[in-house]
């Protein structure tokens, strides 16, 4: 009721207004009548009357206010007044927006990365209690665990619930369903839609018994792959796809929502194919578990342990020296991802900062041209409360105006964030505009608004009366306190701009120094593509090897190529913990590790081609054959590891057979350029065919020019074999610091920004130091000041501002570069040529920015800036 | 606003009770009740206009009382109040509160 007459006034304020004033004037006029017939003479009756009622408009507000709209509608008439301003400096109105705009969007963008990754990575229930479980060794990288030691884990501990391994991905052949398809489908335990607590949206999971060495063929489909490959037909359960040629039963459909982090690719879950009994030591599989509830994580820690140590013992051949580590699964994978993001999180958070303070600079810079309004607001009786509220009324308002473009560019930025993260970390379907991040815009413009707008608004409304009156005696100097705050305020830009530069500087130079690494290959004139041989077509060991060779020997006689060959791993696209194997005549090593190589499988000519040194011995050739004596070759850290003092050449190595061991090459890298190289051997195709290889190409001229004739060639072989990522060399060692490239380019363009921002600063100060000077260069000049006097003159006050920027800023960047340093492979963090060429850039550029006004400055007429006065 | 020493202020907590009771005798402008309010306590109680037109919009907000538009006694449009159901239950109450601490005070203060 109360509220309904509430608004009800809120409707009809002006027929209020009207009344109340009616019902004062009448009590009025009854009260001076009253006096009158008292005997008072009438003009002094009714000064009386007056005299008695007080300050009407003030009696009026606080009947108006009895109404509680008072907040609302001051609120109100501080909006449709920035309007007006907006509307009357369209050119003020546009930049803010625009700085704004990429000041907030930059953080709304990398805030919906961080709510993705840190805070609401698992959108699974009770999403505390699931755990990332990781085996560990001393002296290897790899986490992932075997099967046989899993299932070790699932029945020996007391802590979960349960435990599963996380999908197993590979790429499928969908065929007999229109045209060939591949799709990418994971192979699983039944645990895990359990431990996660997913339903499937109809049909059932596979059970543990359907798991295993001989998993039954059955098949779950995704909804995307339900409703993309199967046209969403309602009969699917229990019908049979082809997946690479075999038969399997759909037993269900997830929900459109399922996605784990890291397999949001996966279109399908099979059960898991592997021998339960004989993979001991085959370190390949993430594991997830959830916690028994009430079960501190340090004592599943304590129970895992118990069980690695029992494994120890029992299987020192493969487990000696494995641990295990129980952790958060949430925080498993904010690890990886934690030191990039806090970078980019603290680099739009400065370039916030930054715009806010450049922001802050232009409204001051304004706010003195509003001394008259103001004045006149506060001698009409507007408190200085009312005038500061009404300009951050503006900051803000320009702030969410700002913020809504910025949502535009964030969406811009998410998208560019979505394609260039790797699938692993799961971006693609968390990267969003939900309403929490919407949230956080909303506040954030909000604080952006206060923060800067408060230092103008305080600083207006300060003014008071005596500007106004006194402005001629002012103006020779300029209002001191006005020019130092402006002045200040530059140099925090500039100290900003320090430090942003630093850190793009650092990663740019590093991002440098790290595709120059000697990656042990000569990547420029070099094409590579693979080929993935499906079984139906090549279904003996023959087939695949004579196609290969028949393939390459058609490269070899193309022109403009000067040689192919195959690799089954191609250097840069990632290794794996690699084989176990044995040395004749060494004792047996210690633990599993201390035999442990990558294996790679490799046709003749291929260290040629991709330009890997030969070192010791022979490479492949025609003699090596499916039915000659095993051969192998090794690399050289694979000599310098096993062979510390004898001569490779010769001796025998079993890995599934023995191998003579025919040469020694170079090592390449195969993760990232910065990783070192691990041992590495390498078997002939001839005598291992795999179906899927790299080929790769060496041409006389630009690689890409031959990608057409090369994909005639493959086809003419085989018309239905697509041709799978062809990239020249140099793409490849380029894509495979993709992640380090995107956080340097993330952090150059924001530097340049900040470049930009810090430079207008500067020339705003300066030039509005100029105009305030007129008078003094006026006399300057009339007393015999060169033009290069006062162009000196004003270019050293930009050069005390970038100075105190800079002087305020290394340090700062100092700090930074520390939190970078995790990130850096080939640089110091305190690298000497970024820290000295950021700060004479900026100075530099502190000196261009003050060049215009300089110059205005110096031909400066000294009559008419006299005459002025 | 000025304050002029010779009035006695209104107790506090008292107004509303005041304009009501004043209202019982049936409709009434604001000037009318501030008349009434200073004529019955024989000058005593002057009425601020400063706070009745004020207390009047809050007492319009309550629902306490109703406003009309209506002729003067010398033909001129004045704003009449008028007491409602809710006005009059809220009278009772402040009236008997209000004589539950009177009685109290007068207590405290009389010669023991």
């Amino acid at each position: 009721m109360e509220l309904w007459r509430r608004l009800g006034f809120l409707l009809r304020r002006r027929r209020f207004d009207r009344d109340l004033e009616e019902e004062m004037r009448f009590h009025l006029e009854m009260k001076s009548r009253k006096n009158r017939e008292a005997g008072v003479e009438a003009e002094e009756a009714e000064y009386a009357a007056r005299r008695s009622f007080g300050n009407a408009l003030l009696l009026r507000e606080k009947s108006r206010d009895a109404w509680g709209w008072r907040a609302v509608e001051t609120l109100a008439q501080d909006v449709r007044f920035t309007l007006r301003m907006m509307r009357k400096n369209p050119a003020f109105t546009a930049v803010a927006i625009l700085v704004l705009a990429l000041g907030i969007g930059a953080n709304t963008a990398i805030f919906s990365m961080v709510q993705a990754l840190l805070l609401n990575p698992y959108p699974f229930p009770e999403p505390d209690q699931l755990m990332s479980v990781q085996a560990t060794h001393r002296t290897s990288w790899t986490t992932a665990t075997g099967y046989r030691e899993f299932l070790d884990w699932q029945q020996q501990n007391t802590v979960f619930e349960d435990m599963a391994i996380v999908p197993w991905t590979a790429t499928y052949t969908l065929t007999g369903n229109g045209e060939p398809q591949r799709l990418i489908g994971g192979e699983t335990t039944a645990s895990f839609f359990e431990v996660l607590g997913v339903q499937p949206l109809f049909g059932r999971f596979f059970t543990e018994q359907e798991t295993g060495l001989g998993s039954q063929r059955l098949v779950l489909l995704s909804y995307a792959a339900w409703q993309n490959r199967f046209g969403g037909r309602a009969d699917i359960l229990g019908r049979k796809v082809v997946l690479n040629e075999t038969p399997y039963t759909v037993i269900g459909v997830m929900p459109s929502r399922f996605a784990f982090p890291g397999r949001t690719t996966c279109e399908f879950w099979t059960p898991l194919r592997d021998d339960p009994v004989n993979s001991r030591g085959n370190h390949q599989y993430s594991v997830i578990a959830r916690l028994k509830a009430g079960i501190p994580i340090a004592r599943a820690q304590a129970d895992m342990s118990a069980i690695a140590r029992r494994n120890e013992q029992l299987y020192p051949w493969a487990n000696k020296g494995w641990g295990v580590v129980v952790s958060p699964l949430a925080r498993t994978l904010a690890k990886q991802a934690a030191a990039p993001l806090a970078v980019l999180f603290a680099t739009v958070v400065l370039v916030l900062l930054l715009a806010c303070v450049n922001l802050a600079g232009l409204m001051l810079a304004r706010a003195s041209g509003r001394v008259k309004e103001m004045t006149i607001r506060v001698a009409l009786g507007a408190s200085r409360l009312r005038i500061v509220r009404q300009m951050l009324t503006e900051s803000v308002l320009l702030s969410i105006v700002g913020a809504c473009a910025g949502l535009v560019f964030a969406n811009w930025l998410m998208e560019v964030l979505r394609k260039a993260t790797p699938a692993g970390l799961g971006l693609d379907a968390a990267l969003r505009l939900d309403s929490r991040v919407l949230e956080f815009t909303f506040a954030a413009s909000v604080l952006t608004g206060v923060v800067f707008g408060l230092a103008p608004a305080l600083y207006g409304s300060r003014s008071g009366l005596s500007p106004a009156l006194t402005t001629r005696a002012e103006s020779a100097t300029g209002t001191p306190s006005r020019g130092r705050l402006l002045g200040a305020l530059v140099a925090g830009e500039v100290a900003l701009a320090v430090v942003l530069l630093v850190g793009a500087g650092l990663l740019v130079k590093d991002l440098m120094t790290v595709l120059h690494l000697d990656t042990g290959v000569r990547a420029e004139h070099v094409l590579t593509f693979a080929l993935d041989l499906p079984h139906s077509m090549y279904s003996t060991p023959q087939r695949t090897s004579s196609f290969y060779e028949e393939l390459l020997s058609r490269l070899r006689a193309s022109p403009g190529i000067q040689s192919a060959a195959a690799v089954g791993t191609l250097p840069m696209t990632g290794g794996y913990s690699g084989s176990r194997f044995e040395i004749e005549g060494h004792p047996e090593p210690a633990d599993l590790e201390g035999a442990r190589a990558q294996d790679n499988i490799s046709t003749p000519g291929y260290f040629r081609t991709i330009g890997i040194r030969l070192l010791l011995g022979r490479d492949f050739d025609e003699r090596d054959t499916a039915t000659s004596h095993p051969v192998m070759i090794v690399n050289e850290e694979f000599a310098r590891r096993f062979f510390p003092s004898e001569d490779p050449i010769g001796k025998r190595i079993q890995t599934r057979d023995w191998r003579t061991i025919v040469g020694v090459v170079g090592s390449v890298k195969h993760q990232q350029p910065w990783r070192l190289p691990q041992p590495m051997m390498y078997v002939p195709h001839a005598q291992d065919p795999g179906g899927f290889m790299w080929v790769t190409v060496r041409t006389a001229g630009d690689p890409e020019k031959l990608a057409l004739a090369v994909r005639g060639t493959v086809r003419s072989l085989d018309l239905n074999l697509p041709v799978l990522s062809m990239r020249t060399m140099r793409e490849v060692v380029s894509d495979s610091v993709n992640g380090p490239r995107l956080l340097a380019s993330f952090l150059a363009g924001f530097a340049g920004f900040a470049l930009v921002l810090a430079a207008t600063g500067i020339y705003g100060v300066v030039a509005y130091s100029v105009s305030q000077r007129t008078h003094e260069m006026g006399v300057r000049i009339a007393l015999g000041a060169s033009y290069r006097d006062v162009l000196a003159l004003v270019a050293k006050k930009a050069a005390v501002l970038a100075a105190t920027g800079v002087l305020i800023g290394v340090p700062a960047a100092l700090g930074v570069s520390r939190l970078i340093g995790s990130l850096l492979h080939g640089t110091r963090p305190l690298d000497i040529t970024v820290f000295v060429s950021v700060p004479a850039v900026l100075l530099a550029v502190a000196l261009a920015a003050s060049y215009v006004p300089a110059r205005r400055a110096a031909r400066i007429d000294p009559m008419e800036a006299l005459r002025c006065e | 606003m000025e304050q002029n020493t010779s009035r006695t202020e209104i107790p506090p907590g008292t107004l509303y009770m005041l304009i009501l009771k004043t209202l019982t005798r049936g409709q009434m402008h604001g000037y009318g009740i501030a008349e009434h309010i200073q004529q019955v306590s024989d000058d005593v109680l002057q009425l601020e206009e400063g706070s009745l037109y004020p207390a009047l919009q809050r007492m319009l907000i309550k629902g306490w009382v109703t406003a009309e538009w209506g002729q003067s006694e010398n033909n001129r449009r004045a704003r009449y109040y008028q007491l409602t159901a809710a006005g009059r239950r809220q009278l009772t109450t402040e009236i008997s509160e209000f004589e539950k601490v009177m009685r109290a005070i007068t207590r405290v203060i009389q010669p023991a």
